[in-house]
């Protein structure tokens, strides 16, 4: 599928409404989300993850709150069009938590610290 | 009300599926999908052959011919939520997700076909109110079964059978009945979740969504068409039967004449929709968001 997608572990200690509150704000911020886009309708979106309805309205309210989406009724909640942008410790925090996920994965595969950074170094394009 | 038995004992199996769980299966999700729903869809469509057939040899006043199609349809959608009951699987695992998009009823109907419905559905509602304010009770009593007129103190008459009360009252119950299970069936074909291959990756199955709202268009199609043919012919025939008819019954008459290859057109459109739902490819696929 080409749309971005959400993921939700019910195992991790983090709530699943910020688990989704975390990866929509980083959609928004990095422009993958665009001022006006619609998020999934509240229903829909707790139906994909198996989740309670008031689940995902808390992540919404929460972006909302910050000033990400705007809710109307009937209109559904769309990306806000002056969507505050995030500020570096923000920037820095996404990309802790980021890091944090590669880390696991790489350790699954037994991959060492020099190992797991050097597949960074591949990955990360020639010109930058 | 033998018409209500059957159709209750034929429906009953059909929506104790839609409440159930899935089925299991090892197949690939969208080939299960197609495969589920298009059972389903054709085992609406053999309970509401029969039905149909049965209801139409019930009444002799032609109660059971003129509801004979809207319980076909009635079967047919049942079908069509009962199939897409069983091909929704809720996520479970503790590893959940979802495409970020928004999927809205309006992305799997077929477009024309949809509005043609909706006008076909409007014009049976207004000539029924119509027919069914003008009916009055035939020789034997039976209340909103014939058109009386009267061309003065000395003559006048009635004719019928006429779409009064007797006939629109079961008509509209059945058509109502229908509209909410198309509701239904559109409600579940749209929130289902997508499925996923085998290594976990989401797969679009808007192809087989397409094919179930098709199918329910020309269910409802079947469901108003054919109700909305006989009813035109009756009330055009009345009208006209009017000896002393004022310019506008006559209008009135041979408009619905003409709307009824219209009709018939969409009818036809309607019976290859429920038999073999095909894609339609002038439809968007859902926005992602």
């Amino acid at each position: 599928m080409s749309a971005p997608t959400l993921r939700v572990d019910t195992q991790d200690p983090t709530p699943p409404y910020e688990q989704l509150r975390r990866q929509l704000a980083d959609l928004i911020h990095t422009g993958a989300l665009q001022p006006g886009d619609r998020l999934p309708p509240l229903r829909q979106l707790a139906g994909d993850l198996g989740l309670a309805v008031g689940t995902v309205a808390r992540t919404y309210r929460e972006l909302e709150t910050a000033g990400l989406v705007r809710s109307r009724r009937g209109g559904g909640t769309r990306v806000a069009d002056q969507a505050p942008a995030s500020s570096a410790d923000e920037r820095r925090q996404a990309l802790d938590r980021h890091a944090a996920a590669y880390l696991r994965q790489a350790r699954l595969l037994g991959a060492d610290q020099e190992t797991a950074l050097d597949a960074v170094r591949r990955a990360w394009p020639a010109d930058e | 009300m033998p018409v209500t038995v059957i159709l209750g004992l034929l429906l009953l199996p059909l929506l104790g599926v839609a409440l159930a769980g899935p089925s299991a299966t090892g197949e690939p999700a969208t080939e299960h999908i197609r495969r589920t729903t298009r059972r389903w869809r054709w085992a609406g469509l053999t309970v509401g052959a029969t039905v149909a057939a049965v209801a139409a040899g019930q009444d002799p006043l032609g109660r059971g011919v003129l509801l004979a199609a809207p319980l076909f349809g009635l079967c047919v959608l049942a079908g069509v939520v009962a199939g897409e009951s069983r091909v929704v699987v809720r996520p479970a695992g503790a590893a959940r997700q979802a495409a970020l998009e928004t999927r809205q009823v309006r992305h799997y109907l077929p477009r024309r076909p949809i509005r043609a419905v909706t006008a076909a559905a409007g014009a049976l509602a207004v000539l029924l109110i119509a027919t069914t304010a003008a009916g009055s009770a035939d020789d034997l009593g039976r209340a909103g079964r014939s058109l009386a007129y009267d061309c003065g103190e000395f003559a006048g008459g009635s004719h019928g059978p006429w779409a009064g009360s007797f006939y629109s009252f079961p008509l509209a119950l059945v058509v109502g009945l229908g509209v909410l299970i198309a509701a239904l069936a559109m409600y579940r074909l749209v929130g289902r979740p997508r499925p996923q291959d085998p290594a976990g990756d989401l797969l679009r199955d808007d192809a087989e969504r397409r094919r179930s709202a098709a199918a329910v268009t020309g269910a409802c199609g079947v469901l108003v068409t054919i109700p909305l043919i006989g009813v035109s012919l009756f009330t055009a025939s009345g009208l006209l039967s009017n000896p002393c008819r004022p310019a506008w019954w006559t209008a009135t008459a041979w408009v619905l004449f003409l709307l009824i290859p219209a009709w018939t057109a969409l009818l036809g459109w309607s019976a290859v929709a429920v038999l073999n739902p095909g894609p339609h490819a002038d439809r968007p696929t859902p926005v992602p968001a």
